[in-house]
């Protein structure tokens, strides 16, 4: 009945809900997971002046509840089978990914959403539909240009007086 | 009790239907009719005090509101009766006056929304630490969600009677799991009077959910109220807001909660039945029964993912279904888990030691147990009737037949007892609910909680009801979520329980009720700071 557990390896059955990891290369910083965890485990923290955003998951802040894994639209967040979170340094319960945000394409500054967020979008637009190259041109745009941007279109055809 | 409180002060209150044998009414004309209200109340044979509310309503009422709800448990009824409490002059006039049962309900909403009870016997404080300082109420809405007022403040302590000396069991204990401060004023061996301390690790669930969560991930909060009845408390919650918002949950996923649910109160039961074993010193059955217990463990993990059914319960429904395979894994286990049960049962039950450790201590009498309003296990060992599955059914109850057993000597052994009672009750209902899982979705569809509804539910823990209530805010938030464990009550009366015994029985009478004093305590977000400068914040996910 007695296990060697900890000198011999014990594995979690497959349901099992474990440590959760983020996949660096498929995540592409939207933040879903960060809105969707009940005890704010994943931070979203966004370094406008840098340009970087950076998703922080806690380990040891996490309750394995798997909404993360549920929410994400790239599947870069899975719950693991790894159970074992002893450590003697909180450091290693920390996962930080860091990506690039998008330069505005209109002033310059940083916007507030990811290079691979835009990526993302416009991976979804179907060719065809929409005039692509003209999204294309308008998407990097920071919160203020837009709407400048549809201030000008809003007077261009005549809704708004200029 | 409903028709009878109707006829007797209808005209008197606004009248508002929550759902069927629900209702609450609002006193407009005359407060002062409040207290007869009450007593009129539970001068009912079976009615008992089920929660009680406050919530700050000052930025629609210009009041504080006070919700005493009351249960009918013979005919299924729940009644509540709302006060509203002026800003300028909170004050109320007291039940615990003459219901023991709602002294601790006053004394939290004292605490915490500053609205005093008129003539509460016991004023000091409960639930906010010591250093506190005064007129700061976390509860109200003008109180920051993330503050923590520094203050200075020694506790008044009960002055121990005449020739007795104290013994002090407790904040921390070899014979106590969590922080609970039992002061035993003792004269030789004899217990001649009690004082309680606890809400050591109250973590600010009701305000965190108002603070900071969407109604979603409450579920998932919910579950760690408690470390072992966290799926009734989510099952509660999710309950009270499918209520509140008129969600039907689909019957597959009713089902599943209930298979779960008895799985947990499996896992409660042996978890105690192991306790008690050991406390009286009989660790061949302590190991034996927590050998039992690791089956139903290991049968968490397969169906839930997590070793304490953790994670499943979201409001309308379930997440994981119970697919063929999971199935034939819970029939399988539950054989063999009913097999060795018996055997171990026939084993602890014949030790001489252990009965005669249990037998006649800690008595509770039917009518203490009445006054306090106690519930669950506890109350059945004391001759109350009463089980939230059989008299509120909720979940796939309605359909499954079982029996609730119930005893009358009061003490710790006809505790023992009704438990393992229970347990082979739960493994009948599992198998019940095995053979009658319907087929169809487990999540239901639903549109946005409507501002201003209200929800209360009850799910029947291993330890008794847990009760929540819930009132929707604007843009599916939650207004106020309020949580009554089991333990809230059931621990009122271990003072009552321990009276007349000696220290030797002191640790077996507190865990004689389960107690689980993380239930009771609900409020506080703790920052902890380790060593010399060094600062290790939990939650801020930098760590430096």
């Amino acid at each position: 009945m007695t296990k060697a557990y900890p000198f011999e390896p014990e594995e979690a059955p497959p349901e099992y809900r474990g440590i959760p990891w983020i996949d660096p290369v498929l995540c592409i910083g939207c933040g879903a997971c960060a809105n969707a965890c009940p005890p704010n485990a994943i931070l979203r923290i966004d370094d406008p002046e840098n340009g970087t955003r950076r998703i922080v998951l806690d380990v040891g802040r996490c309750i394995r509840c798997a909404r993360c894994e549920e929410v994400c639209p790239t599947g870069a967040v899975r719950l693991t089978a790894e159970f074992e979170a002893a450590t003697d340094d909180r450091n290693d319960h920390v996962e930080i990914v860091e990506l690039r945000l998008a330069r505005c394409r209109g002033c310059g500054k940083y916007t507030c959403y990811t290079e691979r967020q835009v990526e993302k979008v416009l991976s979804l637009i179907p060719r065809g539909i929409l005039d692509f190259d003209r999204v294309r041109e308008k998407l990097p745009l920071c919160s203020e240009c837009k709407l400048k941007l549809t201030v000008l279109n809003a007077t261009k055809f005549g809704e708004v007086e200029p | 009790m409903i028709a009878e409180f109707e006829a007797r002060f209808g005209p008197i209150l606004e009248k508002r239907t929550l759902g069927e044998k629900k209702v609450l009414y609002t006193i407009m004309a005359r407060p002062e009719d409040f207290q007869n209200m009450v007593r009129s109340l539970l001068a009912g044979q079976n009615v008992r005090l089920f929660t009680m509310v406050g919530t700050d309503e000052r930025a629609v009422e210009d009041a504080f509101s006070i919700t005493y709800w009351f249960a009918d448990t013979s005919k299924g009824e729940l009644l509540g009766v709302r006060l509203y409490v002026p800003e300028d002059k909170p004050v109320f006039p007291s039940v615990a006056q003459f219901h023991r049962g709602a002294l601790w309900f006053e004394r939290e909403v004292q605490d915490l929304l500053g609205v005093e009870a008129e003539g509460l016997p016991d004023r000091r404080r409960l639930i906010l630490p010591d250093d506190w300082p005064e007129g700061v109420y976390p509860l109200r809405e003008d109180f920051k969600y993330s503050e923590s007022p520094p203050g200075e403040k020694r506790y008044p302590y009960a002055r121990p009677p005449e020739g007795t000396s104290v013994h002090a069991i407790g904040p921390y204990h070899i014979a106590l799991d969590e922080p609970a401060h039992f002061r035993l004023f003792v004269r030789g061996e004899e217990i001649v009077g009690v004082d309680y301390r606890g809400f050591y690790s109250h973590r600010g669930i009701e305000k965190l959910a108002r603070g900071r969560l969407n109604y979603n991930q409450v579920c998932f909060i919910a579950e760690r109220i408690c470390g072992i009845c966290g799926f009734c408390h989510s099952t509660a919650y999710a309950q009270a807001i499918e209520e509140a918002a008129g969600i039907e949950v689909p019957e597959r996923a009713e089902y599943i909660r209930t298979l779960l649910l008895e799985l947990e109160r499996l896992h409660s039961h042996f978890l105690w039945i192991g306790v008690a074993a050991h406390l009286v010193g009989f660790d061949t059955a302590f190991m034996e029964v927590w050998r039992i217990r690791e089956r139903v463990m290991w049968l968490a993990e397969r169906l839930t993912g997590n070793r304490k059914t953790y994670g499943l319960v979201v409001v309308g429904g379930v997440r994981r279904d119970l697919l063929d395979y999971r199935r034939e894994l819970v029939e399988r286990e539950l054989d063999v888990m009913k097999r060795e049960f018996n055997d171990v049962v026939e084993f602890l039950l014949s030790s001489a030691g252990f009965i005669k450790r249990c037998e006649g201590v800690g008595v509770l009498s039917k009518e203490k147990a009445r006054a306090w309003d106690t519930c669950g296990p506890v109350a059945r060992a004391s001759g109350v009737d009463y089980d939230v599955r059989r008299d509120f059914p909720y979940a796939a109850y309605r359909d499954l037949s079982f029996e609730v057993p119930v005893e009358k000597e009061g003490d710790v052994l006809a505790r023992a007892i009704v438990r393992i009672e229970e347990v082979r009750q739960s493994i009948s209902i599992i198998k019940q609910v095995l053979d009658a899982m319907p087929g169809g979705g487990i999540l239901a569809d639903f549109g946005d909680i409507p501002e201003g509804a209200e929800g209360i539910s009850a799910v029947e823990a291993p330890r008794g009801e847990n009760v929540h209530y819930i009132l929707a805010g604007d843009r599916n938030t939650i207004y106020r979520w309020r949580v009554k464990a089991a333990t809230y009550n059931n621990l009122q009366t271990v003072p009552d329980m321990l009276v007349g015994y000696t220290i030797a029985d002191a640790p077996l009478i507190i865990a004689s009720i389960d107690p689980c004093y993380s239930c009771t305590e609900r409020v506080q977000v703790v920052d902890i700071e380790s060593g010399k400068s060094k600062v290790v914040r939990l939650g801020v996910g930098i760590c430096r």
